[in-house]
């Protein structure tokens, strides 16, 4: 089988954590490496914890750090869902593993170069080290296949009304992401509001016994309490749900679109600004995800954790 | 019964027209005047069109002509939609009033300041004029019991991908409305763009066979073959909804949220943003429109045109 050469983008992150166990299951991608950003909590943790969930799971990947954060703005941080840590408080053991002293762009290109234009980027942090990457390398955009981000919305946001989490962190860097050339899949919070687990299912994860499904039902817990007491039906899978569309979308509905960020004004910093629904239209440089069938994005996350 | 007292404010428009047409037929409102704003075209044409909508339908009431122009930036008009004069299609009879010799605004305040009771607003166009009536006139606030507008979306725009028309035309003076405390009903894109009408719908109203009935059918036949040409799936009587919300609430699903107005940006300038979560923690300033029963709005629209029967010359 013809694997897919894949980067893994991330700012882990307890759904970061959840993603990577998972696109490590998945055998249509050569998982090239992953290489961090400061997001969901600052670098130095983004960067342990996506190390130590390697080791948890015995996967022998790269890592590479990236940026430590934004391009032109002050790093805004999500403890308040992912914890201090940001993996809701626990510790996994320690890596022995120590990062090279590439940075996330300067390998991003190495490989792209490599790659010869099928290179795939799967992002579900701040888009920094693809802002970074694009700045720096002219030629990128022709080198690289596709970008799956998590991150955006049509509809409504969520650190600000306006504004989803990643986009809102790095606003100039997303927008140099959209305006690459290279076409973006955006699994924004329209989709992966609907990419839901429940209490129940959560517990049927880790009632698979092994220890990385153990460790996806504890590190949940967190995220799942915050969803249920601001009333939402459950703890949305946001960045999982972007690798499982980037593996396969037959159970997604996606729609070609235009997209801009908006970096100016001060209630709509880091809006997704999406021309799917009005009479005015841009030219068409993103596909938009905005649908998946639920039950059967349970059963495949449930699939793929029963591997371990 | 008490009628519910309203000044009608607008920027004809078919769907504004079509909107006074609503109000002038219910039992329900009583409107004390009708004012004009620049939007869907000129101050001109808009004026223009009021006066000849008010003679079409007998509405005598004092009517006044607004401002030229939003009260920061320019006038952005609509030509695409309404055609040349604002109000494209049948022929219309020429106005039989003059317009009182004093501002859209003024008027307002002489209505509110002489009401006994607090009067509704209903703006279906850019909001220049209401935010003008706030600015100028902050003591006449209370006397106003309700503004029930046509403008914004929570969801998407329409004239940019961010905002919809009204509200771009004149984002300062909806932020001002949107923060003036008053009881705001918002009938948005969320819903408008629900309240379609389709052929068989203005058939129907054809066959009234009134002078009024006759025109609001050619007046949707012109609407609806531009919505068509766009995409859309009917013709959306955008305007309608905000009087709808007076007199027939009950066909309408509604929710209350805090809504700020974006007046800056690249692309989200006019952009109305509904704080859905409540990450602001902010009381709710609205009661946004996002859900109509399609079939009863027709049914109201065309009971409105059949009122004219009764006073066809």
């Amino acid at each position: 089988m013809n694997q897919i050469p894949v980067i893994f983008d991330c700012d882990t992150g307890v759904d970061d954590a959840i993603a990577i166990m998972l696109i490590n299951k998945l055998p249509d991608f050569n998982l090239l490496a992953l290489t961090t950003v400061a997001g969901n909590v600052e670098l130095e943790k983004t960067t342990k914890n996506t190390l130590r969930v390697l080791e948890l799971i015995g996967a022998e990947i790269p890592v590479y750090r990236g940026a430590n954060k934004p391009i032109f703005r002050d790093h805004v941080k999500a403890a308040y869902i992912h914890g201090e840590n940001g993996l809701g408080g626990i510790e996994l053991p320690q890596t022995k593993y120590e990062v090279p002293g590439i940075t996330a762009w300067d390998y991003i290109y190495q490989e792209a170069v490599k790659w010869q234009g099928e290179l795939e980027i799967i992002a579900v942090g701040p888009l920094t080290n693809l802002g970074l990457a694009f700045v720096k390398y002219k030629k990128l955009p022709e080198l690289i296949k596709r970008i799956v981000i998590m991150g955006g919305s049509a509809s409504i946001g969520n650190i600000t009304p306006a504004a989803e989490f990643n986009i809102y962190v790095d606003p100039e860097a997303a927008d140099i992401v959209f305006c690459s050339g290279v076409p973006v899949y955006m699994c924004g919070l329209d989709m992966t509001m609907k990419a839901y687990l429940t209490a129940e299912e959560i517990s049927r994860v880790g009632a698979l016994g092994s220890r990385p499904a153990k460790f996806f039902r504890d590190v949940a817990q967190g995220p799942l309490n915050f969803s249920l007491g601001v009333g939402l039906p459950g703890m949305s899978l946001h960045d999982p749900a972007a690798v499982l569309y980037a593996n396969d979308p037959s159970i997604f509905e996606i729609h070609q679109v235009g997209i801009r960020v908006e970096t100016k004004g001060p209630l709509t910093i880091g809006r997704t600004v999406t021309d799917l629904y009005s009479d005015a239209q841009w030219e068409k440089n993103a596909f938009i995800v905005t649908d998946i069938d639920r039950n059967a994005f349970f059963e495949r996350v449930l699939g793929l954790m029963s591997e371990y | 019964m008490t009628k519910i007292p309203v000044i009608l404010d607008g920027d004809p428009g078919h769907d504004d027209a079509i909107a006074w047409m609503l109000a002038n037929s219910s039992s329900l409102l009583n409107i004390r005047a009708c004012t004009s704003v620049c939007g869907n075209q000129t101050i001109e044409k808009t004026s223009y069109n009021a006066m000849r909508i008010m003679k079409l339908i007998n509405l005598n009431v004092p009517f006044a002509i607004g401002r030229k122009k939003p009260l920061l930036g320019e006038p952005i008009i609509a030509p695409d939609v309404h055609g040349e004069s604002g109000l494209d299609g049948p022929v219309l009879p020429e106005p039989a009033i003059t317009p009182e010799p004093i501002d859209a605004v003024e008027l307002m305040a002489k209505i509110l300041q002489e009401s006994d009771e607090p009067v509704t607003l209903v703006p279906t166009g850019p909001l220049t004029n209401i935010a003008a009536l706030l600015i100028l006139y902050p003591e006449l606030k209370s006397k106003i019991a309700h503004i029930s507008l046509m403008g914004g979306g929570i969801f998407f725009g329409n004239w940019t991908p961010a905002a919809e028309f009204n509200i771009l035309v004149d984002p300062e003076a909806a932020d001002t409305v949107f923060r003036s405390g008053l009881p705001i009903t918002m009938a948005g894109l969320d819903v408008t763009e629900k309240a379609l009408i389709f052929p068989e719908d203005f058939e129907r109203i054809r066959a009234l066979n009134n002078p009024v009935a006759k025109v609001v059918a050619e007046w949707l036949g012109f609407f609806y073959q531009f919505h068509r040409a766009k995409g859309y799936e009917g013709a959306p009587l955008h305007d309608a909804v905000a009087v709808t919300a007076l007199i027939r609430p009950e066909i309408l699903t509604t929710r209350n949220y805090y809504i700020q107005v974006e007046t800056k940006g690249d692309f989200c300038r006019g952009m109305t943003i509904a704080d859905h979560f409540g990450v602001l923690h902010q009381p709710e300033n609205a009661t946004v429109i996002l859900g109509i029963d399609r079939l009863a709005f027709v049914d109201l629209i065309v009971e409105a045109a059949a009122t004219y029967g009764e006073v066809a010359e």
